[in-house]
């Protein structure tokens, strides 16, 4: 029975809020922009930073799904200094995928950038030197031709499998599969190319090619010193298997390998696709904060928009408060007329940001090829947020209203 | 003089006893009011006149729940007002009291249906008892076909039976009418104030505040204020009356 004379009363007053504000139409659009920007801004930067957390969690996946990382590098974590001496061979690669239960592939590799060229033409990418266990690991396939294959390995073939972009830039829409292009000036054949990846944050993952481990270790221009030595190793592991206990097993394993003593900083890293996520999650929620802070300032800017033209009404309305206390309002319920109004404008303001932000948002997620996806929770949450602005920004103007005394305020003109 | 039974137990409509209001007007104290005592009973006609400035308005204020008295007592339908919170002056105002203003005071851009439900809404009544309620008075007004109307869309003579409709919503105790002729013209005045003098008749208590000897004669009782205090209590003679 309460309830329903709130709701009730609530009901009254947006309808006595809906006649003020038509009564100065002009100044409640401008009033209710202010807030439309501000939840335009919010709702964006949450959208933005939605999508950098998906953008960098596809990029993850796109490594692959449950896998380590392996670099031949001091571990800066473990207080190393970074950098420094690091140690990774095929040898090592060969011992985890023996010893290690649950490891499905491994995948050493040589990175090198490479430029390739045919006549007339000469485009720079990232060269990946692999085994076939890269294309299990990293869940790579060839679109055309075929894959590096383990014969390719032994004999040091010169053999290339191009990333979607390479091709493109290098052969057009004309099939690559069979052409020759040098890479570093030596000779290639062209036996594949691999499936589109896509980009992800902004790098583009077809920007790639793909030779034999052997011949990239032969032609590649590195650091490396040692005749075996990796710049990279991803060990794939089954899905059912707990990364963490996955890691220390390949910890452990490199340790005995290299005789590193206990507190001693091991030469290499080993990084498991989950805590990248962790990271990556951590790092975008950073960022999303920073960005929904600073959008926030122009939603603050709309609020105070609202007290001042709330001060203004009341001041305006000063006779109608008088007259309504004359009749029997109490001082609750001219102030929840004054709530509701500024809470009814402030929704009205963010309904239209909402609106706003989902156009732009689309235009954005064409235009710049970057996610930004505005969940059902932002939506509701947006307009429940301007509810709550109008509340808190109103409420000054509210109680101001309903301290009014009845006598002098019936007597203001 | 014309009087209702008075049931034995019932208090006076309106009772004060050495009424006081001082004000504070830079830095000097004015006693607007100073020292009223008197006695409305249920089913007068009471005009109050006085000059600006002679504290008939403080006291229609302090005796609308709109104010507070400085000292004195002041007991309307029994119950001492100086002793209620905000809350409760509120709730005497919407079920005890009437108010009729000269600007009439309707809300704009608002149906006279919804101008005569205001108080209801103050009331607690729902929105279909509130229409019903309101319709059934602006028809006794004899404005049924006028609803809908926003008081722009009215005679200055219609807004004012209007206000009256509203005034009578809650079926107060008492009318309180300031000046409510001030924006009349003199054939609608006169119309208004029949219309005072039915209602009067029909019961209801009128308080009516004037500074127009010719609007007072409709009332059976003259109160004359000057410099606070009341200098005369009279019953009206030559009344002039509803047709």
């Amino acid at each position: 029975m309460n309830l329903r004379r709130t709701l009730a009363g609530g009901l009254v007053n947006v309808g006595i809020a809906l006649t003020a504000l038509r009564t100065n139409l002009m100044r409640s659009i401008l009033t209710a922009l202010g807030v439309m920007i501000g939840v335009l801004a919010v709702i964006l930067a949450m959208a933005v930073g939605n999508g950098a957390k998906v953008s960098v969690e596809s990029t993850i996946a796109q490594l692959g799904s449950n896998m380590a990382l392996v670099f031949p590098r001091a571990d800066e974590e473990r207080g190393g200094p970074g950098g420094g001496v690091g140690k990774l061979n095929d040898r090592d690669a060969r011992a985890i995928e023996r010893s290690i239960p649950g490891v499905i592939a491994t995948a050493p590799q040589i990175r090198s950038s490479v430029q390739l060229s045919i006549t007339g033409r000469r485009v720079t990418s990232q060269g990946i030197a692999i085994t076939p266990g890269y294309g299990i690991v990293t869940n790579s396939d060839v679109e055309n031709g075929r894959m590096i294959g383990d014969a390719d390995v032994q004999s040091a073939a010169r053999v290339v499998v191009l990333g979607q972009t390479v091709a493109d830039r290098l052969f057009g829409d004309l099939d690559p599969v069979g052409q020759s292009v040098r890479i570093d000036r030596v000779p290639f054949r062209v036996v594949g190319l691999l499936a589109a990846k896509g980009s992800s944050l902004g790098e583009d993952n077809d920007d790639v090619v793909l030779v034999p481990l052997t011949t990239g270790r032969q032609r590649f221009t590195t650091s490396l010193k040692g005749p075996d030595d990796l710049s990279m190793l991803f060990i794939g592991f089954d899905p059912s298997v707990e990364l963490g206990g996955g890691k220390r097993d390949v910890v452990r394993l490199l340790r005995e390998r290299y005789n590193v003593g206990a507190g001693e900083v091991q030469p290499f890293t080993v990084r498991t696709t989950e805590e990248f996520q962790e990271q990556s999650g951590t790092v975008t929620a950073v960022f999303q904060a920073v960005l929904v802070a600073i959008a926030s300032i122009s939603l603050l800017v709309g609020g105070i928009g609202i007290m001042n033209i709330m001060l203004v009404s009341v001041t305006e309305r000063t006779r109608e408060i008088g007259l309504r206390m004359a009749l029997g309002a109490r001082r609750r319920d001219i102030r929840n007329q004054f709530l509701v109004e500024s809470a009814v404008l402030c929704m009205i303001g963010g309904l239209l940001g909402l609106v706003l932000a989902i156009i732009a948002a689309r235009t954005f997620e064409k235009l710049a090829e970057f996610p930004a996806p505005i969940g059902i929770p932002v939506a509701v949450g947006s307009i429940l947020f301007s509810a709550l602005i109008g509340l808190a920004f109103g409420g000054y103007p509210a109680v101001r209203a309903s301290r009014l005394s009845p006598i002098e305020a019936l007597r203001s003109e | 003089m014309r009087t209702r039974p008075q049931v034995a137990s019932e208090p006076p409509l309106l009772e004060t006893r050495a009424l006081e209001k001082d004000y504070t007007l830079g830095g000097e104290t004015v006693r607007a009011v100073a020292g009223v005592s008197l006695t409305v009973n249920r089913g007068e006609f009471v005009a109050i006149m006085g000059a600006s400035g002679s504290g008939k308005s403080t006291f229609m204020n302090m005796i609308g729940a709109l104010d507070v008295p400085t000292s004195g007592t002041l007991l309307l339908d029994g119950i001492d007002l100086a002793s209620l919170s905000t809350d409760e002056l509120a709730a005497i105002r919407n079920r005890k009291i009437g108010f009729v203003f000269q600007q009439f005071n309707l809300l704009a851009r608002t149906s006279a249906l919804d101008n005569v439900a205001t108080p209801l809404i103050y009331a607690g009544l729902h929105a279909a008892e509130r229409r019903k309620r309101a319709a059934a008075k602006l028809e006794a007004m004899g404005l049924g076909d006028r609803l809908d109307h926003s008081p722009a869309k009215l005679s200055g003579g219609q807004q004012q039976r209007v206000a009256i409709a509203r005034a009578l919503v809650t079926e107060p105790l008492m009318l309180l009418a300031d000046e409510p002729t001030g924006a009349l013209d003199t054939a609608t005045s006169e119309e208004i104030m029949r219309l005072f003098g039915q209602l009067n008749d029909d019961g209801i208590t009128v308080v009516l505040v004037t500074h127009e000897p010719d609007i007072a004669q409709y009332a059976e009782r003259r109160i004359l204020f000057r410099d606070g205090r009341v200098v005369e209590d009279s019953p009206v003679t030559n009344r002039r009356r509803a047709a």
